[in-house]
């Protein structure tokens, strides 16, 4: 009895560090009182309701459950990380990979948790966290499998396709013009010099180490970098209004949405848009140009209009531009994690499930060399994510500065206040909305709080009972 | 301060047990054993009481040797006026229902002489 009540107060004492600081002092109070009560059952008892208590209270049970799902997820991460020939570059750099991005998602947090406070409770924070999250060991598990089957040559029972197959398939324009070119160029020089995406006349095979290792270092230093600011602007103590989180998170889900309409399979355009073929992609194309540099420029307006009309014409410049400039970072930053989460699970998936090739070739029967082909010409251009990930948040601050600075410009703006006011704070609820331990017991407790009141009016209220 | 609705009757028992004496600091154990509530539904209502500044809690100053400090609690003026206010205002249902309760069948209330 001794050892179970000893291991109850230990699990406790250890699940109160999970309490935030203003609950942690009263599970802290609830363990010292154990020591007043008699040993054996009681004490054991005490240290039940204890645990009861931190097991109550809201926070802790949604951080225990973020806490599980996070492991959950990033078991299945590792697990879908993990296989692959042994002592390869490939396969070293992504079980590096999935430690690395798991151990950062587990830290960072707790940096961030220091220097801005914890994290802010809100709907719409904790979807960007939680969405994040998803979205960064989604994308970890997928690029590890593209990258290994971009890394090495078909399986035997595959034949391989020509070479020329993987530059220009049949029916698609030549790569390099417009999108694709630059992201071609950079990915091509930068990620993966000898990858899926092969010069023509050469057979795919294992890049060297050391690009490998660089393309890895790059893509966990920007990873690292996308967790830190949406950790750090949804933090309790950011100056980042509710509404620029808001307006930020929506216009970079749209521009995620239509990145992914028009590169579902990198940003290759022979790979690009095989379901919209030839000139029909064109407009979507144009659409998603718009959106990548008007989504931020218009989040950042619209930010820095709304900042205004909250804190006055009179308020400083700087206020708005920083609210606008979050908001186009903010667009960008999560559009581009939803494209290339979307686009490397995509390509990921596409050896797997064949009702992928059916939407992705629709019409077409693929027979096992042209699926492989456009599979290896996918993985390739899938590298160009990567480049997206660094390009998309450099465009998202400079178009959401130039937001705040044009809406800084407009003279006589809206002023403050405006429209009817909101409605008042709700009341608190009675005690909590706790139900009752002793349940059936209300009506002894209500007459033994009788006798106390009377006692107590004839003490301190001086009335004559009643 | 105007009285707050709507109590339950464990906080009822708990603020008729700080009531006597409003000034006296008193622990939890003290508390749990008077009204007759277990840890895990005392203190969470004691951690509501305090965080509509009905309850006051402050750690003990001088712990026991070899114990570690205790947390203790009383009412501050809020609490007394919403207490007391509460109080009387169940004093008269919860009369009548001892009342009729008495009448057809004796049920002896706990804690009572």
């Amino acid at each position: 009895m001794t050892r179970l009540s000893r291991g109850c107060a230990a699990a406790g004492r250890a699940a109160a560090r999970l309490l935030p600081a203003e609950r942690r002092e009263w599970a802290e109070a609830l363990w010292a009182e154990a020591h007043q009560v008699p040993p054996g059952l009681p004490r054991l008892a005490w240290r039940a309701g204890g645990l009861r208590l931190i097991a109550r209270e809201a926070t802790m049970a949604r951080r225990l459950a973020s806490a599980l799902l996070f492991a959950g997820a990033a078991a299945l991460a590792a697990r879908a990380a993990w296989p692959g020939p042994p002592a390869s570059a490939t396969t070293t750099a992504a079980r590096v990979d999935v430690i690395i991005i798991v151990l950062l998602l587990a830290v960072l947090p707790l940096l961030v948790h220091r220097l801005r406070g914890s994290a802010t409770r809100g709907r719409l924070a904790r979807f960007l966290r939680t969405g994040s999250y998803a979205a960064i060991l989604a994308l970890t598990a997928a690029k590890a499998s593209v990258e290994r089957f971009a890394g090495y040559p078909a399986p035997a029972h595959r034949p391989q396709p020509p070479a020329s197959w993987l530059v220009r398939p049949a029916g698609t324009r030549a790569p390099g013009g417009g999108f694709a070119g630059w992201v071609l160029a950079a990915q091509e020089g930068l990620f993966r010099p000898t990858g899926g995406h092969v010069p023509s006349g050469a057979a795919p095979g294992p890049p060297p180490a050391v690009h490998y290792w660089t393309g890895e270092i790059l893509f966990v230093l920007v990873i690292a970098c996308y967790v830190a600011v949406i950790l750090a602007v949804t933090a309790r103590r950011s100056s980042v209004a509710p509404a620029t989180l808001a307006i930020g998170t929506g216009a970079g889900v749209g521009l995620g949405v239509v990145m992914y309409a028009v590169a579902p399979l990198g940003l290759a355009k022979h790979a690009t848009n095989p379901w919209l073929p030839g000139s029909a992609a064109d407009p979507l194309v144009v659409l998603a140009w718009v959106a990548l540099l008007g989504g931020p420029l218009a989040a950042g307006l619209l930010a820095a209009r709304h900042h205004r009309r909250l804190h006055g014409a009179m308020s400083p410049g700087a206020g708005w531009i920083r609210q606008s400039t979050v908001a186009g970072l903010l667009t960008t930053l999560v559009g581009a994690l939803l494209v290339t989460s979307a686009g490397t699970g995509t390509i990921a998936l596409m050896p797997r499930a064949s009702w992928l090739m059916h939407w992705l070739y629709p019409g077409q029967h693929l027979a096992a060399a042209a699926a492989h082909g456009h599979e290896l010409a996918a993985s390739g251009a899938a590298a160009g994510y990567l480049v997206l990930l660094l390009a998309f948040p450099v465009i998202g601050l400079g178009a959401g500065a130039w937001g705040g600075i044009s809406a800084a410009e407009v003279p006589g703006g809206p002023g403050p206040g405006g429209g009817p006011p909101g409605p008042g704070p709700s009341p608190d609820p009675p005690d909590g909305g706790r139900s009752a331990e002793a349940g059936g017991d209300a009506d002894r407790l209500l007459l033994g709080v009788l006798d106390l009141e009377e006692d107590r009016t004839r003490d301190l209220v001086g009335a004559n009972g009643h | 301060m105007p009285s707050r609705p709507g109590f339950s009757a464990q906080t009822l028992a708990v603020l008729a047990a700080l009531c006597p004496e409003p000034s006296r600091w008193r622990h939890g154990y003290a508390l749990a054993k008077q009204t007759g509530l277990k840890s895990g539904t005392l203190y969470p209502i004691l951690i509501r009481l305090a965080d509509r500044g009905l309850v006051e809690a402050r750690w003990q100053d001088e712990p026991q040797p070899g114990r570690p400090r205790r947390h203790l609690y009383r009412l501050t003026a809020d609490g007394l006026a919403s207490a007391t206010a509460a109080l009387s205002s169940v004093a008269g249902p919860a009369r009548r229902a001892e009342a009729q309760s008495r009448s057809g069948r004796r049920v002896a209330a706990p804690g009572a002489p």
